[in-house]
Formats: C-alpha cells, structure tokens, sequence
C-alpha cells in the first residue's frame, strides 16, 4: 500500500488542495458530521458537565494506569481471557501472526481497529500467508482501493459515491451503479460467506473496563459481532490508553462517544465482552485472546501536557472542526490518526523526526479543543511539541531570525529602527511570495503609532 | 517472554509517571443527573425504537402480534434462541426471535444477556430480528440499565441492540441494513 | 478611569488607525489613555512558533513595564495579543520570581470590546456608521477570552448600521500567525471559505477585533477586486456621521 508520509505533509497538502473531488467529499461530510455533532451535544443539558466527568475519570486512570491496567488483566485473565503485552508495533504483530499461525488460520476477518492500522497488522498477517478480510463498509472499501484510511471513525470519507461505485464494478463485478443501498447491499454479500469461513477474528477495543475485566465495542453494522461470534478464536487488538476503573464509568463515555463521533444517541450495537463463554455448549468464540500495546504511548505519560493525549476516545469530533482537516483531509498527514489529534499524537508515537511538520500544520483556532468531548487541549499540546522542535529543528535561518527579533523587541531603539528599516525593505525586496501569492499585502505606514503620539 | 513485555510496559508507565510534574487534578462531581421525564416509560421506548427505524407494538398477546408479523413476512425458515442453528446454518434463516432481558426507554435499546439466552446469533444472522419483552423489563436510562447488569456477575457477552443495522460510510449516507439485520421488530408484552 | 493603552507590535508598524481610534473612543467613553513608548510587543510571534526563550525574553521586557504603570487596566485592540498576555503565567509556570507578576499583569489586560462592556458597562459609545456590514470572530479572543456578545452589543448601537450576522462567523480565517506563510496555500484555502461567506452576506464591510484577521480577509478580498472593506471595530466605533 502506497502511503503516504508525514514528512511530506506540506506536498501532501498541496496535491490534496488541487483534488476538487476529494476537497468537495471533505466539505460535505464535515459539515454534515458538525452539524449533528452539534444536534446531539446540544440535545444534553448536561452536556459540559459531562465532558468535565469524562476528562476527570481519564485523568484518575492514566494517573495510575499500571494498577488500572493490572486490574484489568487479572479480571479478564480469571474469566478466561489470554491476555498479551506489545511493547511495540512489531511485537503485537508477532504475537497475532503467532497466534492466527498455531492455529492454522487462513482466512482472518477484521473489524475497524486504528490500532491494528497504527501497526499495520495486515501488512505482517498477508506476509505470514493469510487471507485478511476488512468487514467495516469503509475499511472494505479502502481495502479494495489499497488505500490507508482517511478519518478515524469513517475510513472512506475521502472518496464520492460514483467513485466507490466504480470501486465495487471495477473489483467486485457489480452492475454500475452509484445507488448506495445497492452499494451496501453488495458489499454485504460478498462478506457474508467470509465470517462464516474466517478461522480467526480480530477486532479493536473502546473501552476496557478495570472492574469487571470486559471489553466493549460499539459500532452500527453488526459486522463486530460477527467478527468476534462466529471465529474460533477471537483477538482483541488495544492500546494501554483505553482502560477505564468502572462499568458504571461507561454511562459517561456512552453518552460522549456516538454523538461526538455520528451524532448518534448511540450506536446500533454494543458488545460488551467478559472473557470467554461459560459452557462449550454456549454461543461464540472458544478463546479471547487481548493484545495490550504500547507502542510509545507509556512515554507520554511524563508530563500532563502530553499525558492527556491519552484521553483520547477516538470519535473524530476534532477532524470534522478542523479548518486544515477540512481543506486537506486525512491522507495529508501521511498517519492512521490524522486531523489535530494526530497532529499530536502521530508526531508522539512514531517519534518527532517522522512527523516534525504536523504540529506547525495548524492556525491554533482552538475549534477541535471546543469540540473534544474529553476537553483535550490540543493547542496546548501543539504549542508544546513546538517548543520542543523549532529551538532543535527550527531552520538556522529562523532561530536566527527569532535571536533577532528578540533583540529588537527589547529594544526600544532597535525596535524603532527597525520599523524605518521595514518600510525601506519592504519597498525595495520582494516581499515573502508565500503571502503575497494569494494576498495582497499593507504597506507598513510611513509614521507609526508611537511617531503619531509623540506628535500630540 | 510475554512476562519481560508486561513488566517492560509496566515498568515504563511508573517510570514515566513518577517524572511527570504534580499533577493539577481537580475535585470534581459526577455530573448531575438529567431529572428524567415523567412520560410513560413504555411509551418512551416505543417512541426510541421508531425513532431509529425500528418497528414496535405494545400488546397484551404477543403471541398474536407474532403470528401476524411472520405471516406479513411470509417467514419460511425461523431461529429461536431457545435452539439456535449452528453457526454454519444461521445463515439460510429468514427471521431470528428472541427476548430481551432489559430495554432502555430513552434510547429504544435492547438489552440481551448471554447467560440469559442464546442471542448471539440469532438475534444478529437473519435479516430479521423478532424480540419480545415484557413491559415491566424495560427501564429509563442507560445508567439504569448498567446498573442492573452489575447486579450479578457479569456475563460473558452482552449486547446492546437499538434497531436494525446501518452504515453511513459512503458520503454519510445512511444506508440500513448492512451486517446486521435490516428489520428489528420489537414486541412489547403489556400483560407482563 | 485611567488605562493604559497596549496598541501591539502590528497595529503599531502597520494599521495606525486602529490605535488613533482606540485612543479617541476610550477618551470618549471618559478615559484617560497613557501610552507608554517603550512598549513593542506581546511576544506572540515567537511563543506560537515555539521559542519559548526568546518569548521569556520579550515576556519579561512587556511584564516590567506595564507593571510599571499606574493605570487600572492595560487595553489593548486585539484579541490574540490579550489572550498571549493572559498566556504569560503558563510561560513563566516554573519561575518562582516571574509567576506571579505574571499572573498580576494578566489580570489586569483586557481587549478593547471586553473593556468597554463588561469593566465599563458601556455599549453605546455614540458611532454612527450607514452601510450593512457583518463580524467575524477572531479566534483567540472568541475562544481564549469568551468574546462573543460583546463586539455584537457595540455594533447593534452603532446607529445606521445594519448588522448581518456571518454563516460560520466563528471559523478561524486562516491566518494562525506564521502558519499564514508556512502553509500559505492551506491558510488561502481556509481564507476562501470566509471570503464566500462574506459574499454571501452581501455587505459593505467586514469587521473584526484583531488587525491580523484583517489583514488576512482584506489583503484577500482585495486581490479579489472585492469592493467591500474591511475595518477594526475601533475604526468602526470611531466613526460619527460627521465624517
């Protein structure tokens, strides 16, 4: 799969401007998503309070994640679930392949799972000779494009009806349409056989609860369900993040999620599962195997700026609020977490050298910190990553430039000779393309404030 | 092996955690409940169901009423949870019915319990599901209903069904009936 | 009242009238307005780009003079400055010495509109001005500051204006300080989307609080051959229908 990289977002960016296909599907489903987004929120009176809740329970886990996580393992552990640790991408890899291989599995079915995108898991279980079948409408789709996901809760979003249309004549020999129940409809029956036929089924994690030692997973298409009820084997792929203390915590995070991420009260499904089924005779899987993976999110920890990229619940609401998300949607950021909170996270996680211009690609307008539902202070979180490139990364030529022009502004002196200066070299030099391309630029003025007041 | 890759991990939370500067965590209350409606719960709940194009009938023979939706339906092959098909089988069947342990009035969900009934399946397979459940079942809020889950151990699976399945993964549109099924009928048991 | 007149860095090399004005309404609505000419800037620039440093060193240079001042509140016309002041206490977070001047001089600067109708509980200042025009929400002052109503209160009392509430008038505008000419194409893009809506609107002029959105929308609308101007809402509450 061709992806693309973070450390071309600037080039990124620029093709994604010039895709009017791609600019007119991002502004439709932004809004669309925003507006509802904003229908539902405002459908709870309560709804600050609730955000003010949520942010506090993560805040109370991620303080003590080792006994959280630890709690969580040995509830899950003694209702039968096998529990494993990834310190990284590789190892969580190895230990689904290890797994999926022992048990001769062939066909491997996949609900939507950002973690096991961040891993690129399907990438290691093909080259371990299995057949990988994404079941998400969207993931399918993306599947079928090659293509990495867009948005983190609608991976296909980037892409117009007619051209999914074709996808699905292209590759799956459907009679050309652009109708989208016949689309889904297609879809559903191409997969259908594959959750019968899957050794093994994979899925992601929302929550996992301390308490009680259960996973939940939400979703709308009933393809989860499948994916973790029919296979033998069942494997639960999720970052360390995701713990909360109690099941009575999930009334809160229940109440955020759908409608921060669909506008929904809530989602058509949730699956709530505790470990493995009782009696042999009972419905689902034989085992539950849970993927814990770390992956650079343990280091984060270290500083309450960056510790509350944690508290992420991964419903999109930042992606849809964003003005540059908007305008170059998620393949720009060349991440599987794209929009402000892979503009944190992404540079975070696969570490400051991949993914240096993430942070810098943002106005600071705050929008997706008014929309987080775990009040995420994402300008914040920008302003310090910043801070911790520009005076090791930054140019020479603009720490130099940032040296002077902290001289300058200490000066009074200085400062006024260099407004004379300016006026001079504003004339005389073409003055920086990048804004003068699309904008027309004011003239500094001949006298400035200061020389009008000493002139009163 | 898997021990030195949990002890790494946990390891490199304390780590982490014991640099991070004093935390500013603040006293904060559980937000305050939304006093909840004083319309008719089971009322509510068929409001709910509709609202997310669900169908539902309050009746005092719900047997009736199921005789009549599978004729409507001209239902051939029908899955009960009571003897559900294997995996392999379910997917020939029309028409899967169940029970419902709980249902939330709110938000037009079901409430189904492994340990209770065999739902998996039959209530997820066919592109019908047919749920019966009694009146005094069905409770106000979630939180009413997390709560009761918790009155007991909980069960190994637990689903939460608020009406037929859907996507919305091309151009937002919504399109029902994907994985899951494409017809939930909700029969609510007024004797009961 | 006596207050002192922060006027920034920009509005002072760049938008002059934007200062002669807020001087002239603050004297109208009975203030005595210092300027203290040793001022030059926020430190903004460089605190958003990520030089801490050098943002202290400018920081510290802002905190020392205006402390200095007798005056009950620093006011300044931009809303991003006053947030970047506001700011000062998160720069100084581990500096025993610097911690709570900083938290001093923060309490004591308040942006222009935030001035007039919440500490002086003025919202008619006596402008008049005849044209339809609209606001756009700068983003550190609606976010940072909470300025929402107040700008709207002062222009509904502008007599003769006829005030056009703008689709997503709450949308950043592009400009984001050095993000403007690090992503000029992305920042143009997202200025586009203004630019349509102020089309739409269908008005004379567009006015904000802060001279950096101003110069986004208006060096834009001009390229564009656009006839509508863009003005500070303390040009705007400078106006009288004797000019």
């Amino acid at each position: 799969m061709n992806h693309l990289s973070s450390e071309t977002f600037k080039e990124n960016a620029r093709a994604a401007l010039a895709d009017v296909q791609l600019r007119g599907a991002l502004k439709n489903a932004t809004s669309l998503f925003g507006e509802r987004r904003k229908e539902a929120a405002a459908s709870l009176p309560n709804w600050e309070d609730l955000r003010t809740h949520a942010r506090a329970i993560k805040d109370e886990v991620l303080l003590h994640l080792d006994r959280y996580l630890e709690e969580f393992v040995r509830n899950a552990e003694s209702r039968g679930a096998a529990v494993h640790w990834a310190r990284d991408a590789a190892e969580a890899n190895s230990i689904v392949c290890g797994l999926a291989t022992e048990r001769n599995a062939h066909i491997v079915v996949k609900s939507k799972s950002m973690t096991t995108e961040e891993t690129h898991l399907n990438d290691a279980l093909e080259a371990a000779g299995m057949q990988v079948v994404e079941t998400d409408l969207g993931e399918y789709i993306i599947q079928l494009a090659n293509e990495p996901p867009s948005h983190i809760i609608a991976p296909a979003i980037h892409k117009t009806r007619q051209q999914i249309g074709e996808l699905f004549t292209a590759e799956l020999g459907m009679p050309p349409t652009d109708n989208v129940d016949q689309m889904t409809s297609t879809a559903r029956a191409k997969l259908r056989d594959r959750f019968a036929a899957a050794d093994v089924g994979i899925s992601g994690v929302n929550f996992a609860i301390a308490e009680t030692g259960t996973i939940v997973i939400v979703e709308n298409e009933g393809n989860i369900r499948l994916t973790t009820s029919l296979p033998r084997t069942h494997i639960a792929v999720m970052g360390i993040e995701k713990v909360i203390p109690r099941f009575a915590d999930l009334d809160v995070f229940l109440k955020l999620l759908p409608r921060s991420g669909t506008g929904q009260r809530l989602t058509t499904y949730q699956s709530f599962i505790t470990g493995t089924k009782r009696a042999s005779s009972d419905e689902g899987p034989e085992e539950m195997h849970i993927v814990l993976l770390d992956n650079g999110r343990s280091r984060m920890l270290a500083h309450p700026v960056t510790r509350q990229s944690l508290a992420c619940i991964r419903c999109g609401a930042c992606l849809n609020a964003c003005p540059v998300y908007q305008q170059v949607g998620g393949h720009a950021y060349g991440s599987v977490y794209p929009g402000p909170i892979g503009a944190v996270i992404t540079p975070q996680l696969m570490g400051i050298q991949k993914a240096a211009q993430l942070p810098y690609a943002s106005s600071l307008c705050g929008a997706c910190r008014e929309v987080c539902p775990v009040k995420i202070d994402i300008p914040r979180l920008l302003l310090h990553l910043r801070g911790e490139i520009s005076p090791r990364k930054g140019s020479w030529a603009e720490r130099l430039a940032f040296k002077m022009w902290a001289r300058v502004m200490t000066s009074p002196s200085l400062y006024k000779l260099s407004s004379v200066a300016g006026r001079i070299l504003q004339r005389v030099m073409p003055i920086s393309r990048a804004w003068t391309n699309g904008r027309d630029l004011r003239p500094i003025e001949s006298k400035s404030f200061h020389d009008l007041w000493s002139n009163e | 092996m898997s021990n030195s890759a949990r002890e790494s991990i946990l390891g490199s939370i304390r780590t982490h955690l014991a640099a991070s500067p004093a935390p500013d965590v603040e006293e904060h209350q559980a937000p305050l409940k939304i006093p909840v409606s004083k319309s008719d719960p089971i009322k509510q709940f068929k409001e709910s169901v509709e609202s997310v194009s669900g169908h539902c009938t309050i009746t005092t023979d719900a047997a009736d009423v199921l005789k009549q939706i599978l004729t409507d339906l001209k239902a051939e092959r029908i899955a009960h949870s009571d003897n559900p098909p294997n995996a392999h089988d379910i997917f020939g069947y029309d028409v899967g019915i169940s029970t419902a342990q709980a249902a939330i009035a709110e938000t037009g969900t079901l409430v189904l319990d492994s340990a209770c009934e065999r739902h998996r399946l039959v209530s997820l397979v066919p592109p019908v599901h047919i749920a019966i459940i009694n009146a005094s079942s069905i409770v106000e809020t979630l939180s009413d209903a997390l709560t009761l889950l918790q009155k007991k151990e909980i069960s190994p699976a637990i689903t939460f069904i608020t009406g037929p399945s859907r996507t919305a993964d091309i151009e937002l549109t919504l399109a029902i009936g994907v994985h899951g099924p494409q017809e939930l009928y909700v029969i609510v048991d007024g004797s009961k | 009242m006596k207050v002192s007149l922060f006027v920034t860095c920009l509005v002072d090399q760049m938008w002059t009238s934007i200062g002669v004005s807020s001087v002239a309404v603050l004297r109208r609505v009975g203030c005595e307005v210092e300027f203290d000419k040793r001022q030059t800037c926020c430190a903004q620039p460089a605190f958003n780009t990520g030089y801490l440093d050098e943002a202290r060193l400018v920081a510290r240079r802002f905190i020392s003079i205006f402390e200095e001042s007798k005056a009950d509140a620093i006011v300044s016309p931009s809303g991003s400055c006053t947030a970047m002041v506001h700011h000062y206490p998160q720069l100084f977070a581990d500096d025993s010495k610097w911690l709570p001047r900083a938290h001093a001089i923060a309490a004591k600067t308040h942006e222009l509109s935030s001035f007039l109708v919440r500490v002086l509980k003025k919202e008619d200042v006596g402008a008049s001005w005849n044209g339809r025009l609209t606001w756009h929400d700068a983003c550190h002052g609606l976010r940072d500051l909470n300025i929402k109503s107040e700008p709207r209160r002062l222009i509904r009392n502008v007599r003769g204006a006829e005030f056009v509430e703008l689709d997503h008038a709450d949308s950043c505008c592009g400009f984001g300080g050095t993000f403007s000419v690090k992503y000029p194409e992305i920042s143009v893009a997202i200025l586009d989307q203004k630019i349509d809506a102020i089309e739409r609107a269908d008005v004379q002029a567009v006015v904000s609080g802060d001279a950096s959105c101003l110069m986004q929308i208006g060096g834009r609308l001009s390229r564009k051959g656009s006839k509508v101007r863009v003005m500070h809402l303390a040009e705007l509450l400078n106006e009288s229908s004797q000019q």
